[in-house]
């Protein structure tokens, strides 16, 4: 390991679970050029993290936190439901304080973090659901990209209130029975990328998670982008199997299919976007 | 007839919106400041419209002063504009609702607006009711009817003879010189008039000039009616 | 990680002093100004590093004049959040990040906010709010009224009441001081009642404004600072709710109590910064007792005058400085040899009256009336105290009017 970011009591190594000590051992930081390729050979998530098994988010998260370009100089803020769960097993800074207001925290952290350390880079990343990105959250998540916050919000749409049991959420497809809407959800999904752009994202992307890659990308043209210009937005095709009725390795067939369909690959950029990512691909960071 | 010695003067000024009784309230507490007397001002809370009623108030005494909020009894009254009265633009009703014994009612008007059972009321409690036109004094002083507030202030001090002119000129100086904390419309009412005396200095001359006029038409006014001092002196207080 | 020798100038270019110095021995000038000005003023000398608004009446005023102070350069980062509910995020972000933080705000925008306070608490965020108290809906009110002061009371927060624009201008300072405290490190909640300071024109003695406060040191928090600079590890901050264990009950139970504790550690600091948890007024053979705090205490102390000199009767105010933490000791001390326990509120619920029943039960047998009591914005004359005691006693009330 080449950063001393985590490590763990020389002493106490011996009585730590392999999978514990590998964090440290395997761990990829300290190189902007880091990304998926790194994963069979390294780890950022344990094995006992506290999603369903065969969960799409757990393979989004693990694809995240291996691209993240500054991962000893990153705060994720996370909000409440089921990706609240996995953040006491990563090795990195995250907040969780309320459901639906971690723009706001975001926005507070990174424009003080900015002041009190002008020369370092310092990137804020909000990783919360689609409930708390577009319903209890929308106002805050709306207000940071109107005052052009530096910040990256990345949503995970498993277009359902997962954690609570299956509700209705805005990001539920019209028709579909669930909780709360048990006659079928009377109105449309709500086109939050679209509104991102709208309220001022320089860098808007919307994919599912079958291609790690792909996520690879997105993830480090978004971060980039916030860095230098201004708000972006990532939003990810997480399916809940559980609630949508699909076996545990059934989610990434379910997100091929609406590779083609719902979720077929959306990128949006302004000029201000475009001039970094030409400028980071040139210097090989993405 | 001489009153007895206050050891606090209580003081409400219902006004309309626009006449400046909340910059009258806060020159006045800070002419007392400066004489060394203890003094509180405050605007009356609520949503302020021009024209509509809008109220201030001022308190000022020998000891320390714990009071605050509206005067709901009050020692003096400062009415500054006729619709107090006339139209009931007032807080309180009547407007002299809670006037305390010995006290004094200062009017803006040309005639008498009170009636005859008001009249009666306010004898009984020994209450003096001085009307004067303190609209036309800014006019004629000033050339602007903006400069009301300032002839109210005036007669106020004149009257109750417990601070002289260089504490008003002080009060006046410090709310026009100084940064101050005032409302948007506050804020362009102050331009208005600074733009109509071009300069600041003029403004503040003409300020001045307008109430030590109606400071000793007061002061005069005062004397006809056996009046004293109304609260002791902060340095024969110091004394004792 | 920064180096640990005495700053000699904060970033405004002012020069540092001890708490005590400013609070307590730099010389001062007497100023003419409202409670709004003075969190200005205060805020000035307290070397505060962001500050997020909102406006709602009567607070918008301190608010601006913070952002005036962010133009000059006092402040390191101010800005106008969408509503109290994201102001209160926005101020623990730049807490949790490190800065030394204060926001204000007032009546409704308390209720809006109010799933943040125990979550500054939890987090151990020292911010302070200025609270300006107002009038709750519905119906609408902008007027004076604190009953909000009442939901604020079991939030975690430590929460002051100031009685005039001096005493708050001292609290603002003295909040910083004590809530950052390693071993109290909770948000302080400096109460006023709105308008009856923030509106009103008054003296007020205060420091030069080149003296200001040592800057907070975020490595002194008794939970890691967000700010990159040191390992992050394994670190959480999420109650554990993954785990519905009895180590996940233990934990939330005991952080929660661990937040209390915390308040009752910073009795020595607020004694030793506030002079004391309690200001006893009056004659002090009094069996006529006001138990108030904030503008209640002030009017409690013109009714106490007016009984003393006009009536003849014996009155003291014990007022109520800190009401997180309640000050029981103080407090019961101060009333021994009182008959009778009038508790003047400007609220509809009388919670003073429960936290000083609370207080003195059990322990002494005197009779605690939660009276006189007015609401909505209604102001709380002297006279209309004194008469409410004097009917009570069965006295004839003779001087009012």
């Amino acid at each position: 390991m080449s950063f001393n970011i985590f490590k763990i009591n020389e002493d106490l190594k011996e009585f730590m679970p392999p999978e514990i000590v590998d964090l440290e051992e395997k761990a990829t930081w300290g190189n902007p050029k880091r990304g998926v390729m790194d994963l069979p050979y390294s780890k950022e998530l344990l094995e006992e993290h506290s999603l369903c098994a065969g969960c799409p988010e757990s393979a989004a998260f693990r694809y995240i936190l291996a691209s993240l370009p500054n991962p000893e100089e990153t705060i994720i803020v996370n909000s409440t439901g089921c990706t609240s769960l996995v953040f006491p097993h990563i090795a990195l800074h995250t907040v969780h304080s309320l459901f639906g207001n971690q723009n706001a925290i975001a926005s507070g952290i990174k424009r003080v973090l900015e002041w009190r350390f002008p020369d370092k880079v310092k990137d804020v990343i909000v990783l919360a659901g689609d409930g708390a990105t577009v319903d209890i959250g929308l106002d805050c998540t709306l207000q940071s990209f109107f005052r052009q916050e530096k910040i990256t919000t990345i949503c995970f749409d498993n277009e359902v209130y997962a954690n609570t049991g299956g509700q209705e959420s805005g990001l539920t497809v019209k028709g579909h029975v669930f909780k709360m809407a048990p006659k079928g959800k009377q109105w449309d999904k709500v086109p939050i990328w679209q509104i991102a752009i709208d309220s001022g994202c320089h860098y808007v992307a919307r994919l599912t998670v079958s291609s790690p890659k792909k996520v690879e990308k997105v993830i480090k043209q978004a971060i980039y982008v916030a860095r230098e210009v201004g708000p972006t937005y990532v939003h990810l095709y997480t399916p809940c199997i559980l609630e949508i009725g699909l076996n545990s390795d059934d989610g990434l067939e379910e997100m091929r299919r609406t590779d083609k369909e719902r979720f077929k690959f959306f990128e949006y950029m302004t000029d201000e976007a475009k001039e970094v990512i030409q400028r980071k691909k040139e210097e090989g960071l993405i | 007839m001489s009153q007895p010695k206050r050891r606090r003067i209580n003081v409400r000024m219902p006004a309309i919106g626009g006449q400046g009784a909340v910059t009258a309230a806060h020159i006045m507490a800070t002419a007392a400041d400066y004489a060394g007397y203890h003094a509180v001002s405050n605007p009356f809370f609520g949503a302020e419209k021009r024209m509509a009623p809008a109220e201030s108030y001022v308190r000022i005494g020998i000891e320390p002063i714990y009071d605050r909020g509206e005067v709901v009894y009050p020692d003096v009254i400062m009415v500054f504009h006729s619709q107090v009265i006339t139209m009931g633009k007032s807080y309180t009703m009547p407007f002299y609702s809670g006037i305390k014994k010995n006290g004094l009612i200062i009017i803006n008007t040309e005639e008498d607006l009170l009636t005859e059972r008001d009249h009666e009321y306010l004898e009984s409690l020994n209450v003096k009711v001085f009307n004067f036109s303190a609209t036309k004094f800014a006019l004629d002083h000033a050339g602007t009817e903006l400069s009301t507030n300032m002839a109210m202030l005036g007669a106020f001090f004149g009257i109750t003879q417990i601070v002289g002119m260089d504490a008003v000129e002080e009060g006046i100086k410090a709310r026009f010189l100084k940064k101050f904390v005032a409302s948007g419309g506050t804020m362009s009412l102050d331009s208005a008039i600074e733009r109509k005396f071009k300069k600041k200095l003029e403004l503040i001359e003409k300020n001045i000039a307008t109430a030590k006029a109606s400071y000793e038409l007061g002061q005069e006014w005062a004397r006809q009616q056996g009046m004293e001092s109304w609260l002791p002196s902060p340095k024969e207080v110091a004394r004792v | 990680m920064q180096k640990t020798q005495q700053v000699q100038y904060n970033r405004a270019g002012q020069r540092v002093v001890s708490p005590e110095y400013l609070l307590f021995e730099a010389p001062r000038e007497k100023q003419f100004m409202t409670g709004s000005e003075v969190v200005k003023e205060a805020v000035k000398r307290s070397s505060v590093d962001a500050s997020v608004s909102y406006p709602i009446t009567p607070q918008s005023e301190a608010a601006h004049m913070i952002g005036e102070l962010w133009v000059e350069g006092y402040v390191g980062v101010y800005f106008r959040g969408e509503s109290e509910f994201g102001v209160m995020s926005e101020v623990a972000g730049c807490s949790m990040a490190g800065a030394r933080t204060v926001t204000t705000t007032s009546g409704p925008g308390t209720l809006r906010a109010m799933e943040n306070f125990p979550m500054w608490a939890g987090s151990r965020l020292p911010i302070q709010l200025v609270l300006m108290a107002r009038g709750v809906n519905t119906p609408l009110s902008i007027q004076p009224d604190n009953l909000e002061i009442s939901f604020l009371l079991d939030t975690g927060c430590m929460i002051w009441h100031a009685e005039n624009a001096q005493e708050l201008f001292d609290m603002i300072i003295a909040g910083f001081v004590v809530a950052e405290q390693p071993d109290v490190h909770v948000p302080i909640i400096t109460a006023i009642d709105g308008f009856f300071i923030s509106h009103t024109r008054e003296a007020v003695n205060i420091p030069p404004d080149d003296i200001a406060l040592p800057p907070y040191n975020p490595y002194k928090s008794p939970l890691v600072p967000i700010d990159m600079e040191m390992s992050p590890g394994r670190f959480l901050r999420d109650p554990y709710v993954m785990k519905s264990n009895y180590i996940s009950y233990a934990a939330h139970t005991s952080w929660q109590y661990e937040v209390r504790a915390a308040i009752e550690r910073s009795r020595p600091y607020a004694k030793h910064y506030l002079r004391g948890l309690i200001e006893e007024f009056g004659d002090p053979e009094g069996e006529i007792v006001f138990v108030a705090s904030g503008t209640a205490g002030a009017q409690a102390k013109e009714a106490t005058q007016i009984m003393i000199h006009e009536e003849g009767i014996k009155a003291r105010v014990v007022r109520i400085k800190t009401l997180r933490p309640f000050p029981y000791q103080e407090l019961l001390q101060a009333v021994q040899g009182a008959k009778y326990i009038f508790v003047p509120e400007f609220n509809v619920i009388g919670w003073l009256e429960r936290e000083v029943r609370r207080a003195l039960y059990g322990n002494v047998d005197i009779p605690v009336i939660g009276s006189p009591r007015v609401a909505g914005g209604m102001t709380m004359p002297p006279e209309f105290i004194v008469k409410e005691v004097l009917e009570y006693l069965g006295k004839e009330v003779k001087h009012v009017i």
